[in-house]
């Protein structure tokens, strides 16, 4: 739900790459030379239909010279001049209204989310951070798009380019200064946001003693809390007076002290904000006669993250984890489950489909009993596996089983232990991943997570600065601002186009799918063979050719979005956020020179 | 190239384009130029004659359809050159939201001026241009003239050794105007270089050292003002206190001698030199009517 592709670690992702992705470092290096030699090629085409073809290639040469000596001029002192004025300039065009809209918008936020949601941490924080993103985003967009042309319409633009200001030093300014702005409004936003969620959802429950019923036996009294935020609290009370109140909704509450007029009052919710450090295993399955595969099977999406597992045969996805010691886990494993549920019948979608879950030693093949556990789609089934699990062996007694420890007997001497998950219920299925079972060690601070989160909309808000600057500084603020709302649109659905690009989607590309649409023809049916067919087709070409190209050299935007990691409350790995930054500076670097291309190409008085 | 050559064009030519890339107007034919060091150098011409092209082809904001524009010894296109230069455009394209010192700043910080330098320098010019009591506020507070003023204060930012003033006086009053011939004479005292360009020729008159006349952008004459602009054959005699008598006797000489006698009258002051004794009058005594003596009032006296 989270995951839904591998993490690799920085150096693989930047320089070694994996089956299915190049090394960042490698794809990096043949977009600028692909763009470089695009470039170089169009401007020479231009200058040679002006000037003749030597002329032109006197020009491109001159320009490339040029360009290598002044890239590397950069002065600090004008850098942060032009940065300071664009945002003084922001500042003075009222930008911070932005944060009146913002702060109107948690003011009125209660009414449509509710406060009886099943998940409210969930809700909440993808509220908050979804609207901080796109609040930052478009006011990235408008200041960066709009800017350099206005000045070079108001002709301010003279008294700037007729001091030993480079072009280079202009856009870097721009970008710089933009960023900035975007910046303080993001940190802003977040800090309001952050206040708003631990405000919001901070409630308290009251437990009536009146309402508490006493075991017989035990002498231990139940009941259940006051109905606050939607939820209500299983509460039992010990014969001490110890008061232990049950999780509901992902959190719990403390009870101290004595019962005030007749109820107990809990203190505010606990663990309800988390980010959880997963531990990951290595993922492999057996298909559904028991042998081994390296996948399962492919439910609609051949090259999907998750492949999953039939029901009710021996089809089996089995987790290995290493390096396990008994001094950091004497209570026993705390897994966690995620598992995708894909259904052939609906059967009674309120519970959860029945999987079993063995403990298997890998060296020796020792087997816990089954333990049974349902799964839900997108929820997190804690299961923890304790020290002492039960084991019948056949030749025992029905209703006798021995005692085996996890550590003794289980785990072996490498510290390795298999988790094996099987869809009990046939024609259901479980889709699987590596992600999908981990062990839950410790949680992360919740806020320091909440901040990484948001370091992806601040990368996401770079990429719009240097794309929205790159843009303005050839095209008018219009132009400007649909080509960088264009690209982002492009790279947020990156792996849509992509699949419309190589024929992964039906329908055909973009002139076949207007047909269609106007045709009312249903996207899996064939077109009629004939010319038309094949015309369509010829015009489909160049086209699909040209998204794909497009969409390899644009940032995948919708990876930047790290608002899902918060809301269901995993830690986000530093790993991910460097690889996100490092992307991003390599988007600023190539919006950098190809800004300085086209503003140092360009006549500025026309 | 002599070392004290400012700026040099050579068949220097601009041909404005469409978007397809068609030629659509001519604006500049051909230019040959040379300004020399501690010249002041008026660029004169109707509108449309190609003036303020010449101007944005210097600086680099236009580039050339043929032939080439060096500044400093380098390509007008060269950034480094602007180190050097001052420039005060035609309208006074300045950011409307900062302050006077606020722009002054920021145009110093662009030179790389270091921070104890800019204030020394932001003070002496704000001073100069007589705003100090408006230093604080934003520009777009400011009248037309006041802009002008702050435009010419960051033109003079770096201490250019080359100032380029594009259509000098817009917006200017009769006494900004003096005060900016006065600038300029004194720029060129410190040896400094001024090209301008305008069409109001009295201005160019009164300062440039020589002057280019463009039209349809072309060059149609270039030399110094003076010579330009004498008459070789008319000889023009002023004489402070002349009588009747001698005034007559003047003119018989002249009879006797064959010449024509083509005016014999009192001068004119110019109205600029009116006014300017008018305000100044105004300032001494404020409140009272100017005091300044016209021929009429000696008349009447008389």
């Amino acid at each position: 739900m989270v995951i839904e592709t591998d993490i690799l670690n920085f150096w693989d992702w930047l320089a070694v790459g994996s089956d299915e992705r190049a090394p960042a470092l490698l794809q990096f290096v043949v977009t600028i030379v692909v763009l470089a030699l695009v470039g170089l090629l169009f401007g020479f085409l231009i200058a040679a239909v002006r000037h003749g073809p030597i002329a032109a290639g006197d020009l491109v040469y001159r320009v490339l010279r040029r360009a290598a000596g002044e890239l590397f001029r950069i002065s600090p002192r004008r850098v942060w001049a032009l940065a300071r004025l664009s945002v003084k300039e922001s500042l003075r065009k009222s930008v911070l209204a932005s944060l009146i809209v913002f702060g109107v918008l948690l003011v009125f936020a209660p009414w449509f989310l509710g406060s009886e949601s099943r998940e409210p941490v969930k809700l909440y924080l993808s509220f908050v951070m979804t609207a901080s993103m796109y609040l930052t985003l478009l006011i990235a967009l408008l200041l960066s798009t709009f800017s350099l042309p206005a000045d070079i319409k108001s002709k301010t633009i003279y008294t700037v380019v007729t001091k030993p200001v480079g072009a280079h030093e202009i856009v870097l300014g721009r970008i710089l200064g933009f960023t900035i702005i975007g910046t303080v409004l993001l940190a802003i936003m977040g800090a309001g946001g952050y206040v708003f969620v631990i405000r919001s959802l901070r409630h308290t429950h009251t437990i009536a003693v009146a309402d508490l019923a006493e075991a017989k036996a035990s002498g231990v009294q139940r009941g259940l809390s006051s109905r606050d935020m939607g939820h209500r609290h299983e509460a039992t009370v010990d014969k001490d007076g110890h008061v232990d109140v049950q999780s509901a909704i992902g959190h719990w509450h403390d009870v101290a002290g004595e019962p005030e007029n007749g109820a107990y009052v809990t203190s505010s919710p606990a663990d309800m904000y988390r980010a959880r450090v997963p531990i990951y295993g290595k993922l492999r399955f057996k298909d559904r006669n028991g042998a081994d595969k390296d996948r399962g099977v492919s439910v609609g999406n051949e090259w999907g993250y998750r492949s999953y597992i039939d029901g009710g045969t021996s089809a089996t996805a089995i987790w290995t984890f290493d390096s396990l010691r008994e001094e950091e886990y004497p209570d026993g494993l705390p897994l966690e489950l995620s598992l995708r549920v894909f259904r052939t019948y609906k059967g009674d979608i309120e519970r959860g489909i029945l999987g079993s879950l063995v403990v298997v030693n890998p060296t020796t093949g020792l087997r816990s009993d089954i333990r049974t556990f349902r799964a839900q789609d997108f929820h997190i089934d804690e299961q923890t596996i304790p020290r002492k699990l039960p084991r019948r062996r056949q030749d025992m007694k029905p209703g006798l089983s021995e005692e085996l420890d996890l550590f003794d007997d289980l785990v072996d001497e490498e510290g390795r232990v298999e988790i094996w998950i099987q869809c009990v219920e046939p024609a259901q299925y479980f889709g699987a991943a590596q992600a999908d079972c981990y062990i839950r060690t410790r949680d992360g601070l919740f806020w320091v997570n909440y901040w990484k989160g948001l370091s992806g909309t601040w990368a996401q808000m770079v990429l719009i600065v240097c794309f929205g600057v790159m843009f303005s500084t050839f095209l008018s603020g219009p132009v400007a601002l649909f080509a960088t709302a264009g690209c982002f649109i492009l790279g947020t659905f990156r792996d849509f186009i992509i699949k419309v690009a190589t024929g992964g989607i039906e329908g055909g590309g973009p002139v076949e799918a207007m047909i269609r649409t106007f045709t009312q023809q249903n996207m899996t049916s064939e077109l009629e063979a004939g010319g038309a067919n094949a015309l369509i087709e010829t015009l489909d070409s160049p086209l699909k050719a040209l998204m794909h190209g497009l969409v390899y050299v644009l940032p995948d935007f919708s990876s930047y979005s790290q608002v899902n990691w918060v809301a269901y409350g995993y830690n986000i790995p530093w790993n991910l956020i460097a690889q996100n930054l490092m992307a991003g500076f390599a988007y600023l670097l190539g919006a950098f020179i190809a800004g300085y291309l086209f503003l140092r190409s360009g006549e500025v008085a026309k | 190239m002599a070392s004290d050559v400012v700026i040099e064009t050579r068949a220097l030519s601009k041909t404005y384009r469409d978007f397809w890339g068609r030629a659509k107007v001519r604006a500049l034919k051909s230019l040959d130029l040379e300004i020399r060091q501690g010249e002041i150098f008026g660029l004169l011409g109707p509108n449309g004659s190609g003036k303020t092209t010449t101007m944005k082809l210097l600086l680099g904001l236009l580039f050339p359809t043929s032939g080439q524009a060096l500044v400093f010894g380098r390509d007008a296109s060269d950034v480094r050159k602007n180190e050097r230069i001052g420039y005060l455009p035609e309208e006074t394209y300045l950011y409307k939201f900062l302050t006077a010192e606020e722009t002054l700043d920021f145009y110093g910080r662009l030179f790389d001026i270091p921070p104890q330098t800019r204030k020394e320098r932001i003070d002496q010019l704000i001073s100069e241009v007589g705003l100090d009591w408006a230093r604080r506020r934003q520009l777009k507070e400011y009248s037309k003239g006041m802009t002008r003023r702050i435009g010419i204060a960051q033109a003079r930012i770096n201490d250019p050794d080359l100032i380029l003033l594009d259509e000098l006086n817009s917006g200017l009053d009769p006494i900004g105007v003096r005060e900016m011939k006065d600038m300029i004479l004194a720029l060129k005292e410190a040896g400094k270089t001024v090209v301008m360009c305008s069409h109001l020729l009295a201005d160019v008159q009164d300062i440039c050292d020589r002057i280019a006349i463009l039209h349809q952008g072309e060059l149609k004459e270039l030399g110094r003002v003076e010579s330009l602009l004498r008459v070789a054959d008319e000889t023009q005699f002023r004489v402070r206190g002349m009588s009747q008598a001698c005034q007559d006797e003047v003119q018989a000489v002249i009879a006797r001698h064959e010449h024509e006698l083509v005016e014999m009258t009192n001068p004119v002051s110019t109205l600029e030199d009116l006014f300017l004794s008018i305000v100044r009058d105004s300032e001494a005594r404020p409140g009272r009517r100017a005091r300044v003596e016209t021929a009429e009032q000696s008349e009447s006296v008389n």
